[in-house]
């Protein structure tokens, strides 16, 4: 399978919306089995069919919630984009808090500084596993040292080289 | 020797270019005119013309073995988030029709307003999240047909579009599951139809 790159905007707003939707009604599904499992009345068949209700109800109400906060997401991004001119962590730290803040505005003021709080330490925390990876996987390309001139300093031949040894 | 006063057929090769604009064709008659030993226009220190290195930016370099077009699995999320966000603007739309129709008889006030509101967004999330599901039962029983069978064509759409059907519609008894596999196959069928329209057609697609 290809690398998943993410599409360029104004795309990537679909692209994250059927993502998030995904997430959520899958995981949201695999919660809800479990949930209607233990929330029916005894007996196998009356459980398995609260499993099978639960997720046939539930599952799609999590993933719209979920999608609703990828596409918000993704908008804002590409707003910010748009009007910076340069994509960097802070585009998204940004906006996980602006979506934060705009999907609590029913409950008041305090609510949308708590929420937009917790989406943008959640973006904050998800940029820099990210940025940590990305250095770690830049690891595993650097070349070894040069080859020297004299052949008699190189290592025998029937050593086994490993995969990041480029020579 | 004396480099300020090239030969008159240099001197009007190069003077065509400049002014000629910004597309030059490249003819022999103008090849033969432009200088290539240090008296390009753009700069005397160049001994190739950097326009004989503009190339077609619409090119992929491709591994051997892998495909131009994108997967299944690539289009899934672009599926299910087209079929979320259609599906919102068209509850949207009918949210709005039956808010209206309901509250004909009252003036317009809070209460009016309130109600055609709450209707609009029951609605609209009520289509999103099941075309979203329906969306999302065909990409997972699309992908997973490819990986079972190992081949791209459209018996994977159709099969993939039946069994959605009959899932959705599982509900309902035997009954509701042969009405939802037929509608799948339908649609799914329609689809692969119309997705193969130039090959039925006879005509060879230049996009490929």
């Amino acid at each position: 399978m290809e690398e998943y790159a993410r599409e360029p905007c104004p795309w990537r707003i679909v692209d994250d919306c059927g993502g998030a939707f995904t997430m959520g009604a899958i995981g949201g599904g695999v919660f809800q089995t479990v949930k209607g499992f233990r929330n029916a009345p005894v007996g196998v068949r009356h459980r398995l069919r609260g499993s099978a209700n639960a997720v046939r109800v539930r599952a799609p109400q999590i993933g719209g919630s979920f999608a609703v906060w990828g596409g918000l997401f993704s908008t804002i991004d590409c707003g910010l984009v748009r009007l910076r001119g340069k994509e960097d962590p802070w585009n998204s730290i940004t906006s996980g808090a602006m979506t934060g803040a705009i999907l609590a505005a029913r409950s008041g003021p305090l609510a949308m500084v708590g929420s937009a709080m917790m989406g943008g330490i959640l973006l904050a925390l998800i940029e820099g596993f990210g940025i940590l990876l990305t250095r770690y996987t830049a690891q595993q390309f650097q070349n070894s040292s040069p080859i020297v001139e004299d052949p008699k300093q190189l290592p025998p031949k029937e050593e086994a080289r490993g995969y990041g040894q480029y020579q | 020797m004396d480099n300020s006063t090239p030969p008159p057929g240099g001197f009007k090769g190069g003077l065509g270019s400049i002014f000629g604009g910004g597309t030059p064709e490249y003819s022999n008659t103008e090849l033969s005119g432009v200088p290539l030993t240090g008296m390009s226009p753009l700069s005397p220190y160049l001994n190739v013309d950097p326009r004989y290195l503009i190339q077609d930016t619409d090119e992929f370099i491709l591994p051997t073995g892998a495909n131009k077009t994108r997967g299944r699995f690539e289009l899934a999320f672009f599926t299910i988030g087209g079929c979320c966000i259609t599906g919102a603007a068209f509850g949207t739309l009918n949210g709005l029709r039956m808010g209206l129709s309901e509250t004909r008889d009252m003036p317009w006030s809070k209460p009016r307003n309130v109600q055609i509101l709450n209707m609009v967004t029951r609605q609209g999330a009520s289509w999103a999240n099941t075309l979203g599901s329906v969306a999302l039962l065909y990409s997972v029983f699309g992908v997973a047909i490819e990986k079972a069978r190992g081949a791209e064509d459209d018996l994977n759409t159709v099969a993939a579009g039946t069994l959605t059907g009959m899932v959705f519609k599982s509900t309902g008894g035997l009954k509701g599951v042969a009405r939802g596999g037929l509608i799948g196959l339908a649609m799914s069928g329609l689809y692969a139809l119309y997705n193969n329209w130039d090959h039925l057609k006879g005509k060879s697609p230049s996009h490929y």
